[in-house]
């Protein structure tokens, strides 16, 4: 709860007044995260009560993290009305780590053979979609910047987590843990590397007037 | 208990043995659940289990493991501390799938009950009130190691099942609890199988003791055999057909029996069991009809235990339950004209859970149960119930 709770007071001060204005030059800055520390297990309780071998079920990848701007360009604030996808797949969140713009609708598939359900009490969005067979899809709205845990009732060793900003300036990395975040007006900026809701690396980035590429690469241990 | 671990053990080791492919990376999976009721002094027993504990006055710390030797073998085990006693072993099996392409799988040890759905749920964290269904605890007037004489000493205990002597029975004459008609607070010893994944699932199961009196030691040279099917016919839905049969008596009673009545020993039980969920609701509903075989009485005694339950989610981390019981007993003739061999009982229980963070769940329960005999024939109860998991 704690490592969540760090990011959540970042993003929700993602518009900084003191931050640069929005420029006509802009530049990308980008680079590669490497995730060090071997990510925790997920959560599985011990299936004592059951009466066969529970079915093999997928990994989520925690080694995906997310690199985001700390304060934002001013001016840079924007409510995004579009969609995303949050899949539950042989009882895995997918994807594990999904970064969104307020404002964005993300609709929770159910591609598994088996009943599932959603539901957060984070504070940015609780939620709770019930019980649903495969097939459907329920979707929900995020208004508030911060992170939120996702988990299922029925099977608790799913979980996943959704940043939801209020700025566009953030990126996902790649398999290879690269990032890229365009656009980026001239100017000084914290830019955080983010990873499984426990491991955050902070730099100092200056993007030149001239626009053009600045490397950051993170080292998440 | 020795004899349990060395099966599980033995068997997970030939499993193992066999096993022609390449070593699977070791797993293992820890649990923790913490729970404590606080409520009122149950002074009617309606809440009694078989260790003489009430279920609404209950501090249980379960420390569960799940180690994955092999693709194909797994040793499971769990240990419980109720209210600062002496720590039990609730389970500890060996669970093999012979062919890892094939939906069998065999279970040995301290196993999961394959009779009904209650007793394989957790109990604090699936149990969305405070109290067991009445079928799975509360203690009738029959007990396993005695036996009444007569149908009078049997009927006036009706209503006395946490403490029961046959004035005039055989066996142990000291006051003990009774039996339930399943004993959701302690596992059986033995081997199941089970096969299926899909829309239909069996299995089956011989075990040392019995539904009502599941043990780790044999107490009398026989055996229960006990049977599910479960059948899927949409998701969400699951049906359940049940059965079992073992010597329920101990040796040492049936040996003070004269030799033409200590064949007459088995607990005969057949369930029914539906769960259906949709959005926000959970409907379960189990029915279970039993009968034991009561060698001096010449006849077996019938009892029946129907439960209906559900839960809705009100709205992120807050639900509302309620449970309905009933539990019936078949009429014998009593000195004073037909009667039941055991005093019916009612029981609603009603009550609301909040998840303020995951992990913690905390639960405000209200209890009515009602008698139909008995020195306390209605009780009112409401508990709080905390439990923590992880």
């Amino acid at each position: 709860m704690r490592a969540a709770r760090l990011p959540l007071l970042a993003l929700t001060l993602a518009v900084g007044t003191a931050a640069p204005r929005l420029a006509q030059a802009a530049a990308s800055i980008r680079g590669r995260v490497e995730v060090m520390r071997e990510p925790p297990a997920a959560a599985a309780r011990p299936t004592i009560g059951e009466l066969s071998m529970p079915s093999p079920r997928d990994l989520p990848n925690r080694r995906r993290s997310v690199v985001y701007l700390e304060a934002a360009p001013q001016g840079a604030f924007e409510e995004h009305e579009g969609r995303a996808v949050m899949d539950q797949r042989h009882e895995t969140f997918v994807p594990y780590v999904l970064a969104i713009t307020v404002g964005t609708t993300v609709d929770f598939t159910n591609s598994d053979s088996t009943y599932t359900n959603v539901f957060s009490l984070s504070k940015p969005r609780r939620f709770d979609l019930g019980r649903y067979a495969a097939g459907q899809s329920k979707a929900v709205r995020f208004d508030r910047p911060g992170v939120v845990r996702v988990f299922c009732e029925i099977h608790s060793h799913m979980s996943a987590f959704i940043l939801v900003f209020n700025h566009r300036f953030y990126a996902t990395t790649d398999a290879d843990g690269r990032y890229r975040i365009d656009n980026v007006p001239p100017g000084a900026y914290t830019i955080v590397a983010w990873n499984d809701g426990e491991a955050r690396e902070t730099r100092t980035v200056r993007v030149p007037e001239e626009g053009g590429v600045v490397e950051q690469d993170f080292v998440v241990r | 208990m020795k004899r349990v671990a060395a099966t599980a053990a033995a068997l997970a080791a030939m499993a193992g043995a066999a096993g022609a492919d390449p070593p699977a990376p070791r797993r293992f999976a820890v649990g923790v659940e913490l729970s404590a009721a606080l409520g009122p002094d149950d002074h009617g027993f309606f809440n009694y289990t078989s260790y003489e504990d009430s279920t609404l006055r209950l501090a249980r710390l379960s420390l569960t493991g799940e180690w994955h030797v092999a693709d194909r073998v797994a040793l499971l085990g769990e240990v419980r501390d109720e209210n600062l006693g002496p720590p039990r072993v609730y389970a500890l099996y060996a669970r093999v799938r012979p062919w890892l392409d094939r939906a069998f799988d065999v279970q040995a040890g301290l196993i999961p009950p394959v009779f009904g759905a209650f007793a394989r749920r957790r109990y604090g964290s699936d149990n969305p009130l405070i109290g067991y269904p009445l079928a799975y605890q509360y203690l009738t007037s029959i007990r396993s190691d005695a036996v009444p004489g007569t149908v009078r000493d049997l009927v006036v205990t009706r209503g006395a099942g946490w403490r029961v002597r046959y004035p005039f029975g055989w066996g142990n004459p000291d006051p003990e609890p009774g039996l339930p008609l399943v004993n959701a607070l302690r596992w059986d010893t033995g081997v199941e199988v089970h096969l299926g994944t899909g829309p239909v699932e069996a299995s089956l199961a011989v075990t040392q003791g019995t539904l009502a009196n599941p043990r780790v030691h044999d107490d009398n040279g026989g055996k229960q055999l006990s049977g599910r099917v479960a059948w899927k016919p949409v998701v969400g839905l699951v049906l359940g057909v049940s059965g079992a049969r073992g010597e329920y008596l101990s040796r040492d009673v049936e040996s003070a029996l004269p030799a033409e009545n200590r064949d007459y020993n088995a607990q005969q039980a057949w369930g029914l069991d539906v769960e259906y969920s949709r959005d926000r609701w959970i409907l379960r509903s189990e029915a279970i009809w039993s009968r034991w075989q009561t060698p001096m009485l010449d006849r077996s005694l019938g009892a029946v235990g129907l439960t209906a339950e559900a839960r809705c989610k009100l709205r992120p981390g807050l639900y509302a339950a309620a449970r309905v019981d009933h539990l019936g007993f078949a009429h014998v003739d009593g000195p004073a004209g037909p009667v039941t061999w055991d005093a019916p009982v009612w029981r609603v229980e009603t009550g609301v859970g909040y998840v303020p963070v995951r992990h913690v769940l905390v639960k405000l329960a209200y209890q009515n149960n009602r008698r139909d005999g008995g020195r306390v024939p209605k009780q009112t109860l409401v508990t709080t119930q905390l439990v923590l998991w992880f």
